[in-house]
């Protein structure tokens, strides 16, 4: 039995990121090697903001992403990705998912939300757009997996995107949360 | 705009040497040595119903890069790759089967653009 962490796209390509949000030129490699030290296989997700509105996106929040076809175009990435995961666990693999807190796609404890933003591009403290939730593709991908009668993965979240991000508590709470069975 | 770290250059991978067996060549390393994102291609045991929609994902993904200017090769294969990226009309890039990190290294930095701007 293998163990798998489903890990968003940015973990192993920073090049996808918003304009302005790359952390490093390409793998996070901090997280990266955490996972290996513990003996995880790598199994990265798709990018859906990427593929919806390109490399020369704005930043955006949740409430600007949850339209009916970022809904249709995370569905068809879900089914994909759901694909994958029944897979592994057909065969009995131990699966993780690994999102990015914050962001409005991928978030999986904290999300970006602002109902009132839109019009002309401007960014106020990021500090204050972050809610509780999931981003669309999380929630997507879980829908997804609960249609074909698969459980819903342990998850966590990266924190680079959060404004208290500390690169060792990341780490050291990530080591954890791969420990914990 | 915050700073951005990014390295504009983006390397598909083969699953065997982004999960490598033991003692196996480790890519991503490599990769992350030398400024390189990576995009990973499903692995070959994957059934063709689950490896293809993934495939599709990647190929919209290079698209993307390619039509930006990003730098853009390929290590290892992945059966349907050609397919998929040429469904988008998108050539596939250029690529090595390292046996040896220094074959790598040596290989990405023939493919890497040296900028003085960010590509647009």
């Amino acid at each position: 039995m293998a163990k798998v962490a489903f890990v968003a796209h940015c973990l192993l390509n920073q090049n996808a990121r918003t304009a302005g949000g790359a952390r490093c030129p390409g793998v996070y490699s901090p997280l990266v090697d955490e996972l290996r030290a513990q003996g995880w296989e790598l199994a990265q997700m798709p990018c859906p903001e990427l593929t919806f509105t390109g490399l020369n996106r704005f930043w955006a929040v949740r409430e600007q992403y949850d339209t009916l076809a970022f809904r249709r175009h995370c569905r068809r990435i879900a089914e994909g990705v759901a694909g994958a995961v029944a897979a592994h666990l057909e065969r009995g693999d131990e699966v993780v998912l690994v999102g990015v807190d914050g962001s409005p796609s991928m978030g999986i404890r904290v999300t970006s939300s602002d109902p009132l933003r839109g019009g002309r591009p401007q960014w106020p403290d990021e500090a204050t757009d972050l809610a509780p939730g999931r981003g669309i593709l999380i929630e997507e991908l879980l829908a997804a997996l609960d249609a074909r009668g698969a459980p819903a993965p342990r998850a966590t979240g990266v924190t680079y995107v959060l404004p208290e991000h500390d690169p060792d508590t990341e780490r050291a709470a990530f080591a954890s949360f791969l420990e914990a069975r | 705009m915050d700073a951005d770290e990014r390295g504009f250059r983006v390397a598909l991978v083969a699953d065997e040497f982004v999960n490598p067996q033991p003692g196996g060549l480790d890519v991503l390393a490599v990769l992350a040595g030398d400024d390189w994102g990576a995009i990973q291609l499903p692995p070959a045991w994957y059934p063709d119903d689950v490896a293809g929609p993934l495939l599709d994902q990647v190929a919209e993904h290079v698209e993307e890069f390619e039509r930006h200017d990003y730098d853009l090769v390929r290590v290892g294969d992945r059966a349907g790759l050609a397919q998929a990226l040429g469904a988008l009309g998108v050539g596939a890039p250029v690529a090595i089967t390292p046996q040896t990190e220094d074959e790598l290294r040596a290989f990405l930095a023939a493919h890497a653009t040296v900028r003085s701007s960010r590509p647009v």
